[in-house]
């Protein structure tokens, strides 16, 4: 009784000292936290890195198929001072931009009113898109070069065909696989069809929608290498083809991480715009 | 089986548009809309494998190229399906450590990497497998991973206040609630790994449906090419079905749902 008396006592008697003292004790810990974690984050990385620069010198590597990370950071520097790195970097950039933003721009819309508006259309028609998002992109190459020649639209057809079907059959399957208690919830509720449009059916495929633009990034990069190994003057995938024609070896892995490097600035962005979007969605803790 | 209206409607779901799509294309090669020098007639694709399938050739190139997919598909699974968990929820650190090189290593371009591949492992039987593997290990990884993340807090919440240890969240809770993304991984990566037999293949092989793809595009055999591209979406579907009919029985907790 006592104890219930003095807490109660303490909580009316000056709000502001129990709630200003915690706070000064743990803001440095949280913040030692914080660095830690950030720095955790690298531990993998750099492990990795350490492990690639001592292999040929350790003897698990074959030091001319694998050279050691120095000297492929030696050519990228090279590379980058003189400039190079940029036009291939950027070229790449640009034609993987272009290709995917016409991806979505058709892909996302379309499957959302398809899945939406038109359930037994899309069921009919779901067999077939399924099927042409199984035909190999590698195998229509000759078809898109007599189409389209060997110029950039080639590449840009390439690159929109291999993104679309990803985007388009996730974002279908997203809708598609909306939690029914929620949608009849907000049925029986008396919503309007645009309200369950807007606040359950585009929340409840946004991470589907996430994952086919993830996906279909990655599939973007994959064909971006393969378009530009077949016929490019400039781009990452012109940089290792040329290289590994000329058996340049430390460039062949200077172009394999600049892609990767790429790569991951993209999925960051993605990353950044679903944490963005998806902040309705609580962490899981298993332990 | 009975042959009611019900069942026609759903043989009309199932195949009419790609029936649909198969006529219109027949009718375009053959009225001349569709160049014949690029774009082979389903006639076509269908004599070409008949052709192959009389000499014996088909099965040659196929039952190689399904061995390859399998050993690079396996290894896959058997790597990323624990990695996965592991990465999902089990470890946290382990994930944070692990989770930037993977994402890194991830966008390693498989194209790319084909000049290393071939520089380690030569153009044998393994460069080849290594290469699908590549392919099929990220799919999996990254909805193992998914799947754990998104377990429903509130059963992992509900079973911990109720005393289950963690061997038993991980039978009960996480694997049957996870195992939908675990099925679609595998069934992307076994797609994937039947996707990149074209371009495994390219590194010097002389047997495999990729080999016949390539074999026909440098001969600019067009027919040839279409009737390869055909068997691997065939077996691909063919994968898929199964994955799906797997996914059915063993995922059977799931309300189908009606919009």
């Amino acid at each position: 009784m006592r104890e219930i008396e003095l807490t109660g006592e303490s909580f009316g008697a000056d709000p502001n000292r129990s709630l200003t003292l915690p706070k000064a004790n743990k803001l440095p810990a949280k913040e030692i936290k914080g660095f830690r974690d950030r720095i955790m984050s690298w531990y993998g990385i750099i492990a990795f890195l350490l492990l690639w620069q001592m292999a040929p010198y350790l003897g698990l590597a074959d030091g001319r198929f694998i050279p050691p990370l120095s000297t492929v950071l030696a050519d990228a520097f090279k590379l980058v001072a003189n400039g190079q790195i940029f036009i291939h970097a950027a070229t790449s950039c640009q034609r993987v931009l272009l290709g995917l933003l016409a991806a979505i721009v058709v892909a996302i819309p379309s499957a959302v009113v398809l899945a939406g508006w038109f359930p037994r259309f899309t069921k009919f028609m779901s067999p077939l898109l399924a099927l042409l998002g199984n035909i190999n992109p590698f195998a229509l190459f000759p078809l898109f070069i007599l189409l389209f020649g060997v110029g950039e639209l080639a590449k840009f057809a390439i690159i929109f065909w291999s993104s679309l079907f990803p985007i388009l059959n996730t974002t279908i399957g997203g809708v598609q696989n909306i939690d029914p208690i929620l949608l009849k919830t907000a049925r029986s509720m008396g919503a309007s069809k645009g309200v369950i449009f807007q606040k359950v059916v585009l929340p409840g495929a946004l991470p589907s929608i996430f994952t086919g633009l993830r996906m279909g990034a990655t599939t973007a990069f994959l064909f971006l290498i393969a378009a530009e190994m077949l016929s490019a003057s400039a781009g990452m995938g012109w940089l290792i083809h040329n290289s590994s024609m000329n058996n340049y070896i430390p460039r062949i892995y200077v172009g394999v991480v600049g892609i990767a490097l790429l790569g991951m600035l993209m999925s960051l962005l993605l990353n950044k715009l679903e944490n963005f979007f998806l902040d309705f969605k609580e962490e899981v803790k298993l332990d | 089986m009975k042959f009611n209206s019900e069942t026609l409607a759903d043989l009309f779901y199932r195949g009419g548009s790609i029936v649909l799509f198969i006529l219109l294309w027949q009718l375009g090669c053959s009225s001349g809309f569709l160049p014949m020098t690029f774009v082979a007639s389903p006639l076509s694709i269908v004599e070409t494998l008949w052709q192959y399938l009389k000499d014996g050739s088909l099965y040659k190139h196929a039952s190689v190229s399904v061995l390859r997919a399998f050993y690079g598909f396996i290894l896959a699974a058997l790597v990323a399906v624990p990695l996965g968990f592991m990465l999902g929820g089990w470890f946290k650190n382990f994930e944070r450590v692990f989770n930037p090189l993977l994402v890194f290593l991830g966008q390693f371009n498989p194209f790319a990497l084909f000049s290393v591949f071939l520089l380690l492992f030569g153009i044998g039987e393994f460069s080849k497998v290594a290469m699908i593997f590549w392919v099929a290990i990220w799919p999996i990884l990254l909805n193992a991973t998914l799947g754990v993340k998104s377990v429903e807090p509130n059963l992992i919440k509900l079973a911990r206040s109720m005393g289950m240890g963690k061997i038993g969240l991980l039978l009960k809770i996480v694997i049957p609630s996870s195992s939908a993304f675990l099925f679609s991984g595998l069934r992307m990566a076994a797609g994937t790994a039947f996707f990149m037999l074209i371009p495994a293949e390219m590194m010097g092989a002389s047997r495999g449906l990729g080999w016949l793809i390539i074999n026909a595009q440098i001969n600019y055999q067009i027919p040839k090419l279409y009737a390869g591209t055909t068997i691997i979406v065939l077996f691909g579907l063919l994968i898929d079905k199964l994955f799906r009919i797997f996914e059915k029985g063993l995922v059977n907790w799931k309300e189908a749902q009606v919009i």
